[in-house]
């Protein structure tokens, strides 16, 4: 496991239990939680850029390269998704919507790391 | 949810779109994790076909089988109707019935099913989520059946 994906761990870990103790409270979104779901995606741009980095730089990916981009891009559209379906529902169930973004970001994350090494 | 219940029933012109739905509150959540599921059991199927289909076909057909049941499920829990409702019990029922029967033949018979699938050893390697989304499916199902849903929208009327 390498540093991006102790990054994506710790912030995917935050903006679950924002979300989740927001939708216990029986809050509606609001800019704490939908703000800690941006900050997941921006630790996939983060991890994102770092690995198209290290593939030009020449470092090969360990597992099979589609796998690692095809989660990558599936984890990339999960908060964007997620964000914008809780705009349209603005109810308390759309912050476990959010809290499921952080979680399945880190599971994903996980396994691209087990690709790539 | 149960305040935008009442305000529409209140209010009554929008009833009959709130009515016959299962895509708001807690069935947005549950539409999501089916969504997320859907994804992720398709890609899984796709890749293990494409590449190393002759290891396991069984195997291999039953995870694309379980994807398109997760399918099935994602979208007919997004619309709205009495069909689509039969759809989505179906679906669940499909995915239960799955979950436990290669479950129970993962453990029993793994010299048969040693490959892994979504549903394998009852969804472990997905966090038992496979068997808690079923249960949580047709909760939810029940609670937003049509014949109930059509009363609540003959009392609004009253």
């Amino acid at each position: 496991m390498d540093a991006y994906f102790y990054i994506i761990l710790v912030v995917g870990l935050v903006s679950t239990v924002l979300c989740l103790g927001a939708g216990i409270l029986r809050k509606a979104p609001n800019d704490v939680t939908i703000l800690s779901v941006v900050a997941v995606e921006a630790t996939l741009v983060v991890y994102l850029v770092g690995s198209i980095v290290r593939v030009v730089a020449g470092e090969a990916i360990a597992g099979e390269a589609w796998e690692f981009w095809g989660y990558m891009a599936t984890a990339m559209l999960l908060p964007p998704g997620a964000v914008y379906w809780s705009i349209l529902e603005r109810t308390r169930w759309s912050n476990f919507v959010l809290a499921a973004v952080g979680v399945t970001a880190l599971v994903m994350a996980a396994r691209m790391n087990q690709i790539w090494y | 949810m149960k305040d935008q219940q009442s305000r529409t029933a209140a209010g009554g012109a929008p009833a009959e779109s709130v009515r016959n739905t299962r895509n708001t509150g807690p069935g947005r959540l549950l539409i999501a994790v089916y969504g997320v599921f859907a994804i992720s059991a398709t890609a899984r199927a796709g890749y293990q076909i494409l590449t190393k289909f002759s290891e396991a076909p069984v195997a291999y057909l039953l995870s694309a089988f379980a994807a398109l049941v997760y399918v099935v499920a994602t979208v007919s829990l997004a619309k709205a109707g009495t069909t689509w409702f039969k759809v989505s019990v179906a679906a669940v029922l499909v995915e239960l019935a799955g979950v436990l029967v290669v479950g129970a033949l993962s453990v029993f018979d793994s010299v048969q099913f040693p490959h892994e699938t979504v549903w394998s050893l009852f969804g472990r390697g997905y966090g038992f989520i496979p068997l808690l989304l079923p249960v949580l499916g047709l909760v939810w199902l029940y609670r937003r059946r049509p014949s109930r849903t059509a009363a609540a929208q003959a009392k609004a009327r009253q």
